[in-house]
């Protein structure tokens, strides 16, 4: 598929997921994944402020340790951050072992294998409420184009993770923030049980739930806090994979 | 705002502890911290509240007593929910949820309460509760005190259970993350290993990382690399070897 195809399909896969009771992460994971499709990056994900402006980590494109790891790191210092409190886009940041900036988030950007990032901020009304991270395993300079489809799919990000309130003050803000972060604790619980219950690693486990999450129509936060309150069992997931 | 607002509410949580250990001053906390009238917090252990933890004065200790004999209310609603929620004018209600609740909250003193579910992801402590002598909403930063302040009670709550040195729980939770991902998968893995809530898992994580003088997080990436497990039969933590683990 060409460039162009696959960004409206995914304009249309997110509007067609944008409808009542979607699950925020599994949204945001839809963004992740198709932004490395759609651009010349090779990891994405989505890192949202917590009520007591934490950046914490939701969404990506993988959910192998190694690019979690780079997630976390950014509770502290990265580019992320950085774009968070300036809350401008952080565009074809060469990772380099003599730049200080980031001292520990650089070095294990680079034992990762990326050589550049981007940060994006998801804007609401003058406020930022996270940021969308693009890693690449090269340098060079990423095109006028993608950088415009970058901040089109964080505004994107951003609608999704307000779900269509029409009001929207700064109580229900927090709350979606809040919700939204708390569904991600919720998920690694759950990635915890099945990993153990079914001997996986975790990404296997992510896609068995989000596999399971699917087939039965159900938002990925619903099979988690059911795997967690005990109410679904680890053997009642489904096997197969889900067709996409 | 931020960390910043976050080093606040520990610098508080220690000031208080020394006047009253075991966390019963964390309603004092919330309630000064949000700048409103009074706090409560209330413990639940399935789907009811059960009991009531701590109130910071005299009417946030009536206004809990009510709700508990009632059965309905901010703290209630927020813990069976799981969303945060407000009743800005408890004298002309925009909704008839609490019909035996408002009125008599209103003659208690109350003019306004809001209820924030206490969690740590699909895990329900209970909930807090606060409440203000004057109508009206929360403002921005209150609001996210307050949410602020649900997600410090949920972690002091863990602790506490774990065995945290009473008096000690400030500088117990300053240290550490709310979001650490090998915390939550690790309490996943423990929960199958040793047939337990994911609850009582992030407890034993805890207890067992004070009994062995490690960091939590440090124990937990143990655990998710399955270096170290809880044994199905005896309940005992072992190394790989099988050798218990100390």
């Amino acid at each position: 598929m060409g460039r162009e195809s696959l960004l409206i399909a995914t304009l249309v896969e997110l509007a067609d997921n944008l409808v009542d009771h979607y699950d925020v992460i599994d949204v945001l994971t839809v963004l992740s994944g198709r932004c490395v499709e759609a651009m010349d990056v090779d990891a994405a994900g989505v890192m949202l402020a917590s009520p007591g402006g934490e950046l914490q980590f939701v969404a990506s494109s993988s959910e192998s340790m190694r690019v979690l790891e780079l997630f976390q790191i950014q509770a502290d210092e990265g580019p992320c951050v950085d774009c968070f409190r300036s809350g401008s886009g952080i565009i074809n940041q060469s990772l380099s072992e003599a730049d200080g900036r980031w001292p520990r988030f650089t070095p294990r950007a680079l034992a990762q294998g990326f050589r550049s990032v981007h940060s994006l901020p998801l804007r609401l009304r003058g406020r930022t409420i996270g940021a969308l991270n693009l890693f690449r395993t090269t340098q060079g300079l990423m095109s006028t184009d993608d950088v415009v489809v970058a901040q089109g799919l964080a505004d994107v990000a951003t609608i999704a993770i307000l779900q269509h309130r029409s009001s929207l003050d700064a109580h229900t803000l927090n709350e979606q923030l809040s919700n939204a972060l708390n569904s991600r604790i919720v998920i690694e619980q759950a990635k915890g049980i099945i990993s153990q219950a079914t001997d996986s690693d975790m990404d296997q486990a992510f896609s068995r739930l989000r596999s399971h999450a699917r087939n039965h129509n159900l938002g990925l936060t619903e099979v988690a806090s059911g795997l967690v309150e005990g109410t679904l069992k680890p053997g009642d997931l489904d096997q197969r994979k889900a067709p996409r | 705002m931020g960390a910043s607002r976050l080093a606040e509410i520990f610098a508080l949580m220690a000031k208080y502890e020394r006047e009253s250990p075991h966390g019963l001053s964390l309603c004092t906390v919330a309630a000064e911290v949000t700048e409103l009238s009074g706090a409560g917090i209330t413990l639940s252990s399935s789907e009811d509240l059960k009991s009531k933890w701590c109130t910071s004065n005299k009417i946030a200790q009536d206004l809990m007593d009510l709700e508990l004999l009632l059965g309905e209310g901010p703290a209630d609603d927020a813990n069976r929910s799981g969303v945060a929620n407000e009743e800005s004018n408890l004298l002309s209600p925009e909704s008839t949820r609490w019909m035996l609740y408002a009125p008599e909250a209103a003659a208690l003193g109350a003019r306004a309460v809001f209820g924030f579910p206490v969690r740590i992801g699909g895990v329900r402590f209970g909930a807090l509760s606060l409440f203000r002598d004057e109508p009206g909403t929360l403002s921005d930063a209150q609001s996210s005190d307050a949410y602020l302040m649900a997600s410090v009670i949920g972690r002091a709550i863990l602790a506490m259970q774990a065995g945290a040195p009473p008096g000690g729980l400030a500088g117990e939770l300053e240290g550490q993350s709310t979001f650490d991902f090998a915390v939550h998968q690790a309490a996943g893995m423990l929960a199958v290993q040793g047939s337990l809530s994911v609850r009582d898992a992030l407890v034993a994580l805890r207890a067992h990382a004070f009994a062995t003088n490690c960091v939590p997080s440090e124990l937990a990436e143990r655990v998710v690399l399955r270096q170290v497990h809880i044994d199905p039969v005896t309940g005992t933590w072992r190394d790989e070897m099988g050798r218990e683990d100390s």
